[in-house]
């Protein structure tokens, strides 16, 4: 195989003797005793083919491994709607600790003050930044999030004996999750166009709403990075209609302490955790998307929650604050959505996240917006010679004076000039040693790149960015449209994968020379 | 605030923009809704300080290594090798998106790859997904895309079958996850000896799936379910869940007819972590790979037709499909599915065998050893189990926590918590890690609880 890999590159090639691998204590029976614990006709017979390996060869091949991956550590990512910022390494530190790692959900009150008093103080957090109520830490992701307050206001509707509300407005510029999530509740879906400027289109909205409305789900600033000045009124249209206000949190790195969803009407809101907060992606996950509700909705929110009182001379000492944490159960819980208390290790990072920041969580937000900014300027102002050899400029995705988090650039204008998509432009900033943007979302734009640099990437990245970038769309376009040339692997060819759906490993049998 | 590159060069980037102020920037907000008011928090702490909190905070609470524990109901109180947390953190993997570019995303993409390799060789099913949330949302789920394959065959239409042993927590997961779909739920009953009562399962016979445990919730392994298939049918699902570890010594459900397998992958790969991250296995056959959720890798080429990896399938998912996706997962657990690949595959076929068979010499042996306390029953006494399993005691099953925890020893999740007429039983939870002085511990903590409540 390629560089570097050979025998580390296929693990199931791995196949030493059985008394190789990772040892540990024997069993406290004898094996024919064990063999009594499970009726005879349930025994397995062969054991799992896994690898049979040891710990030096494995550690090499997930090193290998690592080394043909690509994350925030390696360099710039502006994966747009993802907000890909740096990860606070005392956060992993933190989580090792027993107190979190070696913790069951399931334990008395009395052994779990401290990791309570750590989820009462982010539900607080959130509130306040959100304008919101009353938070839950349960849901483990933002379309579970989003699923969780769908279910609420379901709830909400049919104890006021509305349950014929059936129908869910989104733009068409929402993230795919929305109406996944809605769907799933039995909800119909109804998409309304954005105006020419990615605005929300008031009499589009007024023209869908009715007594059949459950709610609208919308994210603010938009995919497009613009912030909906006049979200106000569309909050109004919906609720004079009966309908309840759901808030796509996917873009709240980019307003915290500037405005909040309570403000602009919301009735209840998900956070990305493992966007604005900090918690690593993984490859995919864990995320964790909490949502915070007004009073109204709150009786509804996943059991339970950590709440608080004064300590009585009764009590325990508790962690030192004066206070007693306890769970409670929301007077008309919707019941469970994840079978214990949500991603509490994900909780934990980001509470070490936030209090890097306290009150002073705006000046994130103030950066993540100037370096958007900046960076949009930068790749929109090209220096004259560099100009000149362009074959074509990008178009904005929205025509504002001011992007928020994050702004969509058009490719087309190159595609209809010299064939290069936006597709072709991702995968050669891959050759630069970034990631790529974004692609093809939000879909009203076409040859859509989105960008997000987040506030954790300096000016000298951002200025190295931009020129790169400006740099390809001069380039000849064969090289352009056969990129990447210098990743592990060239173009994937996922139509092959599609028909073909090889899943899993054909065996040891067939890989061994 | 030390997370800011670009702080105190705030004009010297403004001024290349030709602005004044950030406040230009948010000059889009309108001022009826523009917040004024700094936001009511605590000021900003270095990284020293905020660990010191940390270790303050998770410092006080009272974790299952530091005493004798039994207290297991779906999570294992393992041990996790070193090797995993330190090559999963490394930066390449930890801080990086879902794999969409796959080309500098090859080694998460097949890192995966190979966990659905040993899912799939674990359950003994053909395909696994690339993790769901939990053990609950992957039966929730598996339930619903049972739905979407088998309603239109199906004489009993959106009506499934479910063993009335489901913790009560996954059951209410599944029922916020299946109401939409107007799915109705009918409960599977079980006999004295905690065994499904097969005589009646035939009535599911028809509807679009089953979901049963093996071992259920109170550690039965029950020898019934391998004729469950036969009764139920081709046309109805057979949806199992496993405790991941069992199937070390216990059959995988794919050689008895499991059509799709779920449960919690949290044993392989992390820490009980107060229940979370932890990751969902799902595994199925071919007959419900275009409708079931979540991410999947597949083996392709690139254009040079070397071998490379991809995520595959995904016109199923939200971001193509939106309102009919067949899920509305984005996000899901793959750092945590990396981990439980890294553990098992260090575990081996062997690893994974003795491991196995640690936890079943531990249930047998506490077993045996609290049956033989006077006052205590066995409630199955004739039941094989595995990891968990139900005594009777002589008084509130919760007092008697509270009495042993006392004694610093937690005794097990008492049953009333989760079904009311059973506040005398408590479910013991065993692992690999329980030993003999753990069992003795317990013995006479319970024995001394008893002698209090006689008097």
């Amino acid at each position: 195989m390629d560089k570097g890999g050979g025998i580390l590159s296929d693990i199931f090639a791995f196949n030493g003797s059985s008394n190789a691998g990772w040892s540990q204590p024997k069993p406290i029976l004898s094996f024919s005793q064990i063999k009594e614990t499970v009726p005879k006709s349930m025994l397995r017979s062969i054991p799992p083919a896994w690898p049979r390996a040891s710990e030096p060869e494995l550690v090499r091949h997930y090193t290998w491994l690592s080394r043909r991956n690509f994350g925030i550590d390696t360099g710039f990512y502006p994966l747009g709607s993802c907000t890909m910022k740096h990860n606070p390494r005392v956060n992993e530190r933190i989580v090792n600790l027993p107190g979190i790692d070696r913790m069951h959900p399931l334990q008395p009150e009395h052994q779990i003050q401290g990791i309570l008093s750590i989820f009462f103080e982010m539900q607080e957090m959130l509130a306040i930044c959100s304008g919101m109520d009353q938070v839950t830490l349960q849901p483990v992701a933002g379309a579970q999030g989003e699923f969780t307050a769908m279910r609420c206001i379901q709830e909400f509707h049919r104890e006021r004996g509305e349950g014929h509300r059936n129908k869910v407005i989104v733009p068409d510029s929402a993230h795919g999750t929305n109406p996944a999530s809605a769907s799933m509740c039995g909800y119909e879906i109804i998409e309304i166009p954005s105006g020419k400027d990615g605005r929300i289109d008031l009499d589009a909205l007024q023209s869908v709403v009715g007594d059949d409305t459950a709610a609208m789900m919308i994210t603010n600033p938009s995919t497009l990075g613009v912030f909906e000045p006049e979200i106000a009124k569309a909050s109004e249209i919906v609720h004079s209609a009966g309908g309840q206000m759901y808030y796509d949190g996917a873009n709240f790195n980019a307003i915290i302490g500037k405005t909040d969803p309570g403000m602009m009407g919301f009735d209840a809101v998900h956070y990305n955790l493992h966007k604005t907060f900090s918690q690593p992606h993984g490859g995919g996950g864990p995320g964790s998307g909490p949502i915070g509700v007004k009073a109204h909705l709150a009786k509804y929110l996943p059991t339970p929650l950590a709440s608080r009182r004064k300590l009585n001379d009764s009590d325990a000492e508790g962690v030192g604050d004066g206070f007693w944490y306890s769970w409670v159960t929301p007077e008309k819980t919707i019941g469970k959505v994840q079978q214990w208390h949500g991603n509490a290790g994900a909780v934990v990072r980001c509470w070490a996240f936030y209090r890097r920041y306290g009150r002073e969580l705006e000046r994130m937000s103030e950066h993540a917006v100037l370096n958007a900014n900046y960076l949009r300027y930068k790749i929109m102002n090209p220096d004259p010679e560099v100009a000149s050899n362009i074959h074509a400029m990008p178009l904005d995705g929205a025509p504002t004076d001011f992007v928020m988090h994050e702004f969509t650039l058009s490719m087309i204008q190159l595609k209809d000039k010299v064939g290069i998509t936006g597709k072709d432009i991702a995968k050669r900033l891959l050759d630069y040693g970034v990631m790529a943007p974004t692609l093809y979302f939000p879909m009203i734009v076409p040859e859509c790149l989105m960008i997000e640099p987040t506030e954790t990437e300096s000016k000298e990245v951002l200025d190295q960015f931009a020129k790169d970038f400006l740099n390809i769309l001069t380039e000849d376009p064969e090289i352009v449209t056969t990129a990447p040339h210098t990743t592990d692997v060239g173009r994937v060819d996922e139509v092959w994968a599609a028909r073909n759906l090889i899943l899993r490993h054909p065996g040891n049998n067939t890989v061994q020379d | 605030m030390d997370q800011l590159p670009n702080l105190g060069r705030e004009q010297e980037m403004l001024s290349i923009m030709g602005l004044k102020s950030i406040d230009q920037l948010f000059s889009n907000i309108p001022d009826e809704v523009r917040r004024t008011e700094p936001l009511p928090l605590p000021p900003p702490q270095s990284e020293e300080e905020i660990w010191r909190d940390a270790q303050h905070l998770l410092g006080s609470n009272i974790n299952l290594d530091s005493r004798p524990s039994f207290l297991s109901a779906g999570l294992s109180r393992n041990f996790v090798p070193t090797m995993v947390g330190m090559l999963a953190t490394r930066g390449e993997f930890l801080t990086s998106y879902t794999p969409y570019q796959a080309e500098v995303s090859q080694g998460m993409l097949q890192a995966m790859w190979e966990f659905q390799t040993m899912i799939s060789e674990l359950v003994s099913l053909p395909i696994s997904n690339v993790s769901m949330y939990d053990a609950s949302t992957s039966a929730a789920e598996a339930i619903t895309c049972a739905v979407r394959v088998h309603n239109k065959k199906a004489t009993q239409k959106e009506t499934i079958y479910i063993s009335e042993l489901v913790p009560p927590h996954r059951m209410s997961v599944i029922e916020n996850y299946v109401q939409g779909a107007g799915i109705n739920i009918q409960i599977l009953k079980h006999d004295q000896n905690g065994h499904l009562d097969i005589d009646s399962a035939s009535i599911a016979n028809g509807s679009c799936a089953v979901y049963v445990e093996q071992p259920n919730s109170f550690g039965i392994l029950d020898e019934g379910l391998l004729k469950l298939k036969e009764l139920i049918g081709d046309n109805t699902a057979l949806i199992v869940g496993v405790d991941a570890v069992s199937l070390g010594i216990v059959s995988p459900p794919g050689e008895w007819g499991a059509d799709i397998v779920v449960g919690e992958g949290q044993p392989f790969g992390i820490g009980p972590t107060f229940g979370g991250p932890i990751y969902g296995i799902f595994a199925c056959t071919d007959k419900y790979i275009r409708q079931m959720p979540g991410r999947i890798v597949g083996q392709t080429h690139d254009s040079n037709e070397k071998m490379a990896f991809t995520l595959t399938l995904s016109t199923r998912e939200q971001h193509i499909r939106r309102h009919r996706a067949t899920s509305n997962i984005c996000s899901n657990e793959t750092l945590i599915a990396l981990m439980g690949a890294m553990h098992m595959s260090l575990l081996g076929p062997d690893g994974i065998t003795v491991l196995s068979q640690r936890v079943a010499a531990s249930t047998e042996v506490t077993k045996k050893a609290l049956q033989s306390i006077k006052g205590v029953e066995l409630v199955h006494p004739n039941s094989h189990n595995f990891r968990d399993f139900v005594i009777k005691l002589p008084g509130d099953s919760g007092e008697a926590v509270a009495f042993i925890d006392s004694k610093g020893v937690m005794a097990g999740l008492p049953l009333g918590q989760w079904w009311s007429e059973m506040s005398s039983c408590l479910l013991i939870g065993c692992d690999e890690r329980t030993s003999e002085s753990d069992i003795s511990s317990l013995v006479s903590a319970i024995k001394e609880w008893i002698k209090e409540v006689e008097f």
